[in-house]
């Protein structure tokens, strides 16, 4: 079964088409990568994921169930890193993770802990007092402590400096590696998701413009190559700005 | 393994460049024999892939009998390592060959001045310095 399954997903605000006609599976255990420039439609496709937004067209199913319908019981299966942080301003990491652990089922505290003491952030630091990076981290630690089956990260390295953005990346592989979780991230860094992820989405004014796995596309890629002067892309940021070409073709 | 590096722009899959860098590693004896290798799950970290990829690479060098797995110990270079087949060994030899020899036509050596130096390289070699 797939982790994550859109089928004809539309989303519209007033007479404004924010996504079009958009069917996505992701397998589990995957790391599907969602990229798009600002406006393309990535937040009201996650929003749509989380039960934020109620589609106006299509389907979108879960973990095999319905977000808009069941979004308290999927949040406990579900971690989110929000693209802006929103945890409260006033409480800090230990006393935010006492909270959540009595908001959800299962919660592995010493887990958290030991996430936050590896990404060197104060435990007792009001969160609003954090700098944008260890705001990220915390979110991260909160979102993993409930040892969610899924993980949904919207553009988690935005505005991160070099260090929190390799933590991060180290700890998705890390969780990766020991749990199997599926993962969905939106992001404008492609160079740090191109190792990780195997699954690509490319949404251009709220329509995908592709989705599938990053080693075959690549190849398809490298194999349009008429000589061998031709200048094909080979990194998955050459290939999003070749899709945003005028005429941009991706080859079958 | 600090010297294995991959690059996301190298036409290769990434399971492909890590495969073939160990390969080379222990080719070179960069990596002897007995040797461990780092688990999936640190070698994922530091190079920031994907675990999958890195156990893919892993799975192709145990079953082609480069790496092999010690039951709750770890992974390790094979203590024997298996013999290129005479397809494989004449495939290296060949390719190598033709990389040196286009390096030598580019820098304009004739064909006596790039063998003396293959002759001096192999020298080299064999005094081991």
């Amino acid at each position: 079964m797939a982790a994550i399954e859109l089928r004809d997903l539309g989303v519209r605000y007033g007479r404004r088409t924010a996504l079009a006609e958009v069917s996505l599976a992701v397998p589990e255990r995957e790391v599907c990568a969602v990229l798009g420039r600002n406006g393309a439609g990535k937040t009201s496709l996650v929003r749509c994921l989380l039960g934020q937004q109620r589609p106006s067209a299509g389907e979108v199913r879960l973990l095999g169930e319905d977000p808009w319908r069941a979004r308290a019981r999927l949040m406990d299966r579900v971690g989110v890193v929000p693209e802006v942080p929103d945890a409260p301003p006033g409480l800090s990491a230990r006393e935010l993770s006492t909270l959540l652990r009595r908001v959800h089922r299962r919660w592995d505290d010493a887990a958290v802990r030991a996430r936050l003491e590896r990404f060197d952030v104060p435990l007792g630091q009001p969160f609003g007092r954090l700098s944008r990076g260890q705001k990220t981290l915390v979110q991260l630690a909160l979102a993993l402590g409930h040892e969610p089956e899924l993980l949904v990260l919207d553009d988690p390295t935005l505005g991160l400096d070099a260090l929190a953005r390799r933590a991060v990346l180290e700890e998705l592989v890390g969780e990766l590696a020991d749990r199997g979780v599926t993962v969905l991230l939106t992001t404008h860094d492609l160079a740090g998701v191109e190792r990780i992820a195997n699954r690509v989405a490319v949404l251009r004014d709220g329509r995908l413009l592709l989705a599938e796995e990053l080693e075959p596309l690549k190849e398809r890629y490298r194999g349009r190559a008429a000589s061998p002067l031709d200048v094909v892309p080979l990194t998955l940021e050459e290939i999003f700005l070749s899709l945003h070409e005028t005429a941009a073709e991706v080859p079958a | 393994m600090p010297l294995l590096r991959i690059d996301p722009a190298d036409p290769r899959p990434i399971w492909r460049q890590i495969e073939e860098g160990v390969q080379n590693l222990v080719a070179a004896r960069r990596l002897a024999p007995g040797d461990p290798v780092p688990s999936v799950r640190d070698l994922a970290r530091e190079l920031q892939v994907n675990p999958g990829t890195v156990a893919k690479a892993y799975q192709r060098l145990v079953d082609g009998g480069i790496l092999a797995v010690r039951r709750g110990e770890g992974t390790y270079v094979a203590d024997a390592l298996p013999k290129p087949t005479d397809g494989q060994r004449t495939q290296r030899l060949d390719e190598g060959a033709a990389r040196y020899a286009g390096v030598a036509a580019t820098l304009g050596a004739t064909r006596g001045e790039a063998v003396e130096r293959l002759r001096q390289a192999w020298t080299t070699l064999e005094r081991g310095s």
